[in-house]
């Protein structure tokens, strides 16, 4: 298993948050009228994934080039902690031609063949596609695994059950990652999930199933490496549940009215201060380092913003091009 | 050194009876990395549930009128409640929720059974492993525990048909068997640390480094020294390795320490996880006498506490080990349905279920 190594996973984790931050700013800030979601300089939906750094940091740490990931609508932790280049991922956000999609994908369509990242709005839709992955991977001989993440609501997805015994008949090398936030969409899992852990439903496909219930980014490191070195090993698939939380809305602009007294604690549950705190009491952090970290992250993100910002718009004549029909 | 103690030596605590019986389910067990890097079978919540159907069928033949049961978010108690309308549960005692906060965390199963000691129920049923019995064992009282196996490591709980079980409880809470025979004081490592204090129900392990991490241990290589109350030779866990050097009976008043590490003057094979046996270096073996208390070699590492990494500790707070003869009341099943049998209380019938 990859050596535990506390300041980087922190650093990763700050990184991603400093995004999302800037990426909430900007997404608001000039949007008008505030409702039309089509508006301002990021246009579509946005889901940001502020609270659930430890799962990515935690997963994409044992990942080497090579290894593949699949994430849902909510993917930019995941790409950013797999390596996905921010600037061209930014770029693609803001539908610039620079992005990696050359602007038409938006934020939940983020491709990156060179890092084999891609994410998609479809529900559960990255379960099969990490399969494909993956039995790629087996037939070519490798020992690189293909990680597939969703959502606790993703589960109820005919694509999971399906991907999860395809997985388990041919032995594939995959990791299938389920991030419950306690949501799907403004839906408690209680009421559209019969069994309380979907740990539980690996079992019926004869996988090892195992649930994280801290969003401890060092409890998701263990975890996530062993059902990973498992899968390179040749010992086939595994489900991995992280009880993470959604810090923020489903979608920006969310007013989580269904949250609830729950919604009142979030900011004490916020992963990223906790682990900050017990870093600086392990004596592996000090005050000045938290913010050359922070400041570190805003720059890259500042240039990654700029970058995007500068680039060209597609041309409307470009929306006929890399069309299939 | 194995001797089991008499009856009247087992029955050292005032046994409170009832006609209620408490159960906690800890919706988490079984669900730990133990399945990826061992081989720890799942448990899953209707797998929890069916055996509290069992648990509540064998209460219901005796005359135990109500239950209360831990609440929790995670499906259990909640599937217990849509079932207690059926047909197939006419025959259940009454059946109450704690009302308690839900946190999630060991903290739910600490409430409940807190409330459940000041219900006054005549035993508890304990759903777990090890680390769920060691949990209500910190605040049960005097309150005999049943504790069926639906954990990874299961040292502390026998394995038995939640049926039966079920019998058990009910016959004890109702005082249908001599409560005082069938029950007997289990030992307890207690672990100090700085302000803090724990205790333990089987084993408590020195890990060497600073990670808690995922919580279980399965690597042998960074165990430095084992505290176990008991180490039955053919034991599941940690308490493998002493079960295998000097097997101790869990009625015996003392517990042992074992030493990890080279030079061995024994090296084994243990099976120190489900589905994992691997070689541990034994630097030395003694004695841990009642009352004794030993301070931990190591001056920094972590504390795992029947096989659950829980908490680091450095020079400051090196903890201190004791072990102590006040654990919990366990329950002895087969010795309460044998006098069951002899008395004949069985042959009456069931007061729900005739």
């Amino acid at each position: 298993m990859q050596q535990l190594n506390r300041l980087d996973l922190y650093r990763e984790m700050v990184r991603i948050r400093q995004y999302e931050s800037r990426i909430l700013q900007e997404y608001h800030a000039d949007k008008k009228p505030a409702w039309d979601i089509g508006a301002g300089l990021i246009p579509g939906e946005m889901h940001l994934s502020a609270g659930q750094e430890p799962a990515a940091v935690g997963v994409c740490a044992h990942l080497k080039q090579g290894d593949a990931i699949t994430a849902p609508h909510r993917p930019h932790h995941f790409a950013l902690a797999h390596g996905v280049d921010m600037k061209a991922m930014t770029a693609e956000i803001y539908g610039r031609t620079t992005g990696l999609c050359q602007g038409k994908g938006g934020h939940m369509h983020l491709f990156d063949p060179e890092n084999h990242f891609s994410c998609s709005g479809i529900i559960a839709q990255g379960y099969p596609v990490a399969c494909g992955q993956a039995m790629a991977m087996k037939r070519k001989g490798t020992d690189n695994v293909a990680v597939a993440v969703a959502g606790e609501g993703a589960a109820n997805q005919g694509a999971f059950h399906e991907s999860l015994n395809l997985a388990a008949v041919w032995n594939l090398p995959v990791v299938f990652v389920i991030e419950d936030n306690d949501w799907a969409i403004s839906v408690p899992r209680s009421h559209s999930t019969a069994t309380a852990s979907n740990a539980d439903r690996a079992a019926g496909y004869g996988m090892p199933g195992v649930r994280v219930e801290e969003n401890d980014v060092e409890a998701i490191f263990e975890a996530a490496g062993a059902a990973i070195d498992r899968a390179r090993a040749g010992e086939g698939p595994s489900l991995l549940e992280i009880h993470t939380l959604r810090l923020w809305g489903h979608f920006e602009g969310d007013a989580q009215a269904y949250r609830g007294a729950e919604l009142d604690t979030v900011d004490e549950r916020d992963p990223i201060p906790r682990y900050a705190a017990k870093l600086v009491e392990l004596g592996e952090l000090t005050e000045d380092q938290t913010e050359s970290i922070a400041a570190e992250a805003a720059a890259e993100v500042d240039a990654a913003i700029a970058f995007a910002v500068d680039s060209p718009i597609p041309a409307p004549e470009d929306a006929l091009l890399h069309v299939f029909a | 050194m194995c001797r089991a103690p008499s009856p009247s030596e087992r029955n050292e605590g005032r046994v409170k009876r009832g006609s209620s019986v408490g159960i906690i389910a800890n919706p988490a067990s079984a669900r730990d990395i133990r399945r990826l890097v061992a081989h720890g079978a799942a448990v899953t919540t209707n797998d929890k549930i069916t055996i509290l159907r069992r648990v509540l069928a064998g209460l219901a033949s005796t005359d135990v009128t109500h239950v209360l049961s831990m609440t929790d978010l995670a499906g259990i108690s909640a599937g217990l409640w849509a079932l207690a309308d059926k047909p197939s549960a006419a025959c259940w005692p009454k059946l109450e929720f704690v009302d308690q906060v839900v946190e999630q965390t060991a903290a739910d199963t600490v409430a409940a059974t807190e409330a459940m000691v000041a219900a006054g129920v005549g035993a508890i049923v304990v759903l777990g492993g090890d680390g769920t019995n060691r949990i209500v064992a910190s605040v049960c009282d005097d309150i005999p525990l049943v504790s069926i196996s639906t954990g990874t490591n299961n040292a502390f709980a026998r394995r038995i048909e939640p049926t039966v079980a079920g019998i058990a409880a009910g016959l004890v809470a109702t005082g249908r068997v001599d409560v005082g025979a069938v029950v007997s004081r289990a030992k307890v490592l207690t672990v100090e640390s700085g302000s803090r204090s724990e205790r333990a129900l089987v084993d408590v392990a020195v890990i060497d480094g600073d990670v808690v991490g995922a919580g279980a241990v399965w690597d042998p290589a960074t165990i430095s020294q084992l505290f176990l109350c008991f180490a039955e030779p053919d034991a599941i866990g940690l308490s493998s390795i002493g079960g295998q050097v000097c097997p101790t009976d869990r009625f015996d008043p003392a517990g042992l320490v074992v030493d990890i590490g080279r030079p061995a003057v024994r090296t084994l094979r243990a099976p120190i996880a489900p589905g994992l046996v691997v070689g541990v270096d034994v630097a030395s073996v003694s004695t841990l006498a009642p009352g004794q208390a030993v301070v931990v070699r190591a001056s920094s590492g972590v504390v795992a506490l029947d096989g659950e990494r829980l908490f680091r500790f450095g020079r400051h707070d090196r903890p201190i080990v004791t072990l102590g003869s006040d654990g919990p009341l366990e329950l002895d099943v087969r010795e309460t349905l044998a006098q069951a049998a002899r008395t004949g209380v069985m042959s009456v019938p069931g007061r729900r279920c005739a």
